[in-house]
């Protein structure tokens, strides 16, 4: 008996002992502190060894010796490392966003050399030249104005180190709601938006919205005056994409749809269906609805004739510039790769593969089915609404959703270019209102269906907190946010395209003269043949227009 | 012909919108979306493309 309690009351000696020092590791452990005398002896290897031996194995290069001091008498600090460690985060989101930036300015080439091989050699330098200038006009638009209407009062961006300098959005009250309709900070990047963070902003922006101008020239290809084309280019990257743009991006009404209405997250696009491809290819259809369509595209009867393009090696290596610059478009989108759950960029990206080729497949399937042939032109078509399409959900859904929403993307567009041609008989030539209009609309409204709610994007999107989830997946309130986005897009957008565009026709003239469009556009309106040593069916228009009044140097032909 | 089709599609716009405010069901404004981008389809398609059609390069 005496044995037995001898034997608990060791056994409760050690279990006591053993908590008590279960407390004091652990206290121990929270009350460790890392504190600059800690740090001040650690050193790297010194200039001598490493001007002695180089460091062909990548040992040392890359040390404490790289690692910023601010006071050289107090030597490394432990706010010294605090301060190298946030500044390499934002080192990496700047590097990752220039770099995205740049391929999706390298798209650019993609768009011309697809809407080149699409349309007639005897006007493909006025095509690439279209596209070449919406660069320099889109640009110099977006600097002077419409950065700051797009993001001037975006409010603070973690990634990019903050951006407090954009702060200042024009606000009305209306119904007791406050709604965001355009930003006034960032003219000409002037004053306090000389920023660096800001700076990285503008060009990931800019380029986006070189990609909105460039869509409309394939859509009036073939039959578009020059000078109405700079015009119109000037006023939508000046005015009406960054409008749209700052609704949905920088902190305007359709963004705060939810904080507003308890609409999900309030109106979401991760990279841009919406702002960036449904605007271009509604723009596209005003233009194309005011120019009217290209001799030779309809019969007396209304009955459509197919046009070929003059290169297809351009048109698929195009496209595939097209799906690479892509990879820097919605990837891109996180505005980093560091913080704020940016390692999704993994997801994104794969989510762009999956949709751009299930669409290019379907696409292909569709036309082989129809018409007997697996149709080149549409296949690449195909893969680019895919990518159009998964855009603005690419941020937000899973792999299986993207490959659901390119599949039937790759269908709308099929659908599309026949609904054009053959119903409101609008002129198309290279598929760009089915393209970018269609699938860009389709892409906004995937949103609303497929979002999962996994991502976690910093903790919140468009300040409502958690993740977005679409109806699928439990949230009506999102596909509202979204159809409204649909909504504007196609009551505002287009109204605000067709008024400007009209404006434009008023005044310059949007359409060419009927003669200059069976010469082909490259000598009445650009002066110099794009292939000058071919020998072009459209000759004998040429010689034809030399004594008409449509621009063009008589010498030249 | 094309002002009313650009008011056509405004209107649409505005019946979307004014689901936000009439109700609180989401139901109901996912049918007031629906009908707003009918009447601007409407709008663009029946109204303004409708009078450029009548005057289109290939009726002459």
């Amino acid at each position: 008996m005496r044995s037995r309690k001898l034997k608990a009351s060791l056994l409760l000696v050690l279990l006591g002992f053993s908590t008590f020092m279960c407390f004091a590791t652990l206290a121990n452990a929270e009350g460790l502190t890392l504190n600059d005398s800690d740090i001040i002896s650690v050193s790297g290897p010194s200039k001598e060894e490493t001007a002695a031996k180089g460091d062909a194995g990548a040992e040392f290069t890359g040390n404490v010796n790289d690692v910023t001091i601010a006071d050289a008498n107090k030597g490394l600090t432990v706010a010294d490392l605090a301060n190298q460690v946030g500044q390499n985060k934002i080192a990496i989101n700047f590097v990752w966003t220039l770099i995205c930036g740049f391929m999706v300015m390298f798209m650019q080439p993609g768009f011309a050399l697809v809407e080149t091989g699409l349309i007639r050699a005897k006007n493909a330098n006025h095509t690439m030249m279209m596209n070449f200038m919406v660069y320099g006009l889109g640009l110099f638009a977006y600097y002077v104005c419409g950065f700051a209407i797009q993001m001037g009062g975006c409010g603070p961006v973690a990634n990019l180190g903050g951006l407090y300098p954009l702060n200042s959005e024009y606000v009305v009250n209306l119904f007791g709601k406050p709604w965001g309709l355009f930003g006034m900070k960032g003219f000409f990047l002037a004053g306090s938006s000389y920023d660096v963070g800001v700076l990285v902003m503008f060009l990931f922006q800019m380029v986006f919205m070189d990609t909105t101008t460039t869509i409309v020239t394939g859509s009036c290809a073939e039959r578009w005056k020059f000078s109405a084309f700079c015009v119109s280019t000037i006023g939508l990257g000046a005015i009406i994409y960054p409008l749209f743009g700052n609704w949905a991006w920088g902190c305007g009404w359709l963004s705060q749809l939810g904080v507003n209405f308890g609409l999900g997250h309030g109106y979401c696009d991760f990279a841009g269906s919406g702002v960036v491809h449904a605007v271009g290819g509604l723009t596209a259809l005003a233009c194309a609805m005011i120019l009217g369509p290209r001799i030779g595209k309809f019969n007396r009867n209304g009955t459509p004739n197919a046009i070929p393009g003059h290169d297809l090696v351009l048109v698929m290596l195009g496209c595939f510039i097209l799906a690479f610059g892509w990879f820097g478009f919605n990837p891109g989108s996180t505005l980093g790769a560091s913080g704020n759950g940016a390692l999704r960029i993994g997801s994104v990206a794969v989510n762009t593969m999956l949709a751009g080729c299930t669409a290019s497949f379907s696409a292909l399937l569709y036309m082989w089915m129809r018409y007997g042939k697996p149709d080149a032109s549409m296949a690449v078509n195909g893969l680019l609404a895919g990518l159009v399409a998964i855009t603005a959900p690419s941020g937000f859904v899973n792999p299986f959703a993207a490959v659901v929403i390119g599949w039937m993307a790759g269908i709308f567009v099929c659908l599309a270019v026949e609904f054009f041609d053959r119903v409101p008989k609008i002129d198309d030539p290279v598929g760009a209102i089915s393209v970018h209009g269609v699938n860009g609309i389709w892409g906004v409204i995937a949103v609303g269906l497929f979002a999962d709610g996994r991502s976690n994007y910093g903790g919140s999107w468009n300040s409502v907190a958690g993740g977005v989830k679409g109806l699928f997946y439990g949230d009506a309130g999102q596909l509202v946010a979204q159809l409204v986005g649909v909504a504007t897009l196609l009551g505002v957008v287009f109204t605000l395209s067709f008024l400007w565009n009209w404006l434009v026709d008023v005044v310059v003239g949007q359409r060419c003269h009927p003669k200059a469009e069976l010469a082909g556009l490259d000598i009445p309106e650009m002066g110099a043949l794009c292939y000058p040593d071919f020998q072009l069916k459209t000759q004998e228009y040429a010689a034809s227009t030399q004594s008409s009044n449509v621009g063009a140097p008589a010498s030249k032909f | 012909m094309r002002i009313i089709g650009v008011l056509v599609i405004l209107g649409g716009w505005a019946i979307a919108v004014s689901g936000l405010f009439l109700t609180s069901s989401n139901s109901i404004r996912i049918l007031f979306c629906l009908g707003g981008i009918s009447v601007s389809l409407f709008g663009i398609f029946g109204v303004l493309n409708q009078y450029y059609l009548a005057r289109a390069i290939w009726k002459k």
